[in-house]
């Protein structure tokens, strides 16, 4: 009887999530996709980077730190930028992608947390 | 020097660049899909105007127009032209970036000191260092008509910013510039300090240079990116 109630306490959620046609396991909201960039010390050059990512339909918002070398995009909601595309925009404006971190935080929260950082 | 040994004369100022602190730059490409309107008063000896688009990071094409006075008022040269510019090679590095840049135009000039309308021809360099906060740059640029002129301007700059400028703020840059001239426009080297300041904006990005020279003559410049 134990084992029965345990294997039912597992299989719900996942029976639930096929009759409501949810995933099984639930993802937490992409936000926001934060870049370190490398060679970022150009302001007109980053400007380039900001029209051109913000000419993307799944961009919302660009932050550029030239002083911090980050790049981050807010994304509209239930759109996302995948990592290849990033980097080719980033690599056609003139720019080398270090790294590419996605998080649930808002635009505001990233450049907090990238302005703060030493 | 020569007004022919413009190769060498540009590896030497290529090597001077790396020797320095650092480098940077009024450069010919901007960025991607960016179009990029400059003007430049220097000092009574020379004066240009162009405009280029770039439909990518690596090169742009457009035209412009080149003035030289000579020092002493014996002759003046006007040069029209059509120039493309290449990006040679970009280094990224961690908040700093190296560039070297070649370009060539194709012209038509005329002048006091000839007559009429001759084809002019034009090849420079520059080869650039920056980052946030130093920034050092050399240039050379050759004019040649056949049978007419051949004259350089070779440019050295330094700059320094008093502060780390981020994208969203205003940047500024105190800089000295030493400049050359072959083809008698002017003789010795002259030097000038400088005020650069530049922001951008929604609508695009704005560069406004002044200062001025050891004989006390205004050298200006701005650049518009969009």
């Amino acid at each position: 009887m134990t084992h029965f109630h345990t294997l039912l306490r597992l299989l719900l959620p996942a029976i639930a999530s096929l009759l409501l046609g949810l995933p099984a396991v639930a993802q937490p909201p992409v936000g926001v996709i934060d870049m370190q960039v490398d060679g970022l010390v150009c302001a007109f050059c980053a400007q380039g980077i900001s029209k051109r990512l913000g000419k993307m339909d799944a961009t919302e918002k660009v932050y550029v730190s030239l002083e911090h070398g980050h790049v981050a995009v807010a994304l509209k909601p239930g759109h996302d930028i995948d990592d290849d595309s990033l980097r080719s925009a980033l690599t056609d404006a003139g720019y080398t992608v270090r790294t590419i971190t996605r998080s649930d935080e808002s635009l505001d929260a990233v450049r907090a947390r990238v302005e703060a950082a030493p | 020097m020569s007004s022919h040994s413009i190769f060498p004369a540009a590896l030497t100022l290529a090597a001077a660049t790396l020797m320095l602190p650092l480098s940077g730059i009024a450069k010919p490409i901007a960025y991607a899909d960016g179009s990029t309107l400059m003007g430049e008063y220097g000092a009574g000896t020379m004066q240009e105007y162009q405009a280029f688009y770039a439909p990518a990071y690596w090169w742009s094409a457009g035209g412009g127009h080149l003035r030289m006075e000579a020092e002493d008022g014996s002759f003046s040269r006007d040069i029209n032209y059509v120039r493309g510019n290449l990006l040679l090679k970009r280094w990224n590095l961690r908040q700093a970036q190296a560039n070297v840049f070649a370009w060539g135009s194709l012209g038509r000039a005329s002048g006091t000191d000839f007559e009429g309308n001759r084809t002019a021809w034009n090849a420079g360099g520059q080869a650039d260092f920056e980052t946030l906060r130093y920034y050092s740059s050399a240039r050379t640029d050759w004019q040649y008509s056949r049978n007419r002129f051949s004259s350089r301007i070779d440019t050295v700059q330094l700059g320094w910013a008093p502060y780390a400028h981020d994208w969203d703020r205003l940047a500024t840059w105190l800089v000295v510039q030493g400049r050359h001239y072959t083809g008698d426009v002017y003789d010795g080297i002259e030097a000038a300090a400088l005020l650069r300041l530049f922001k951008n904006g929604a609508w695009g990005a704005i560069w406004i240079e002044a200062g001025l020279t050891q004989d006390g003559a205004a050298q200006t410049m701005f650049m518009l990116n969009f």
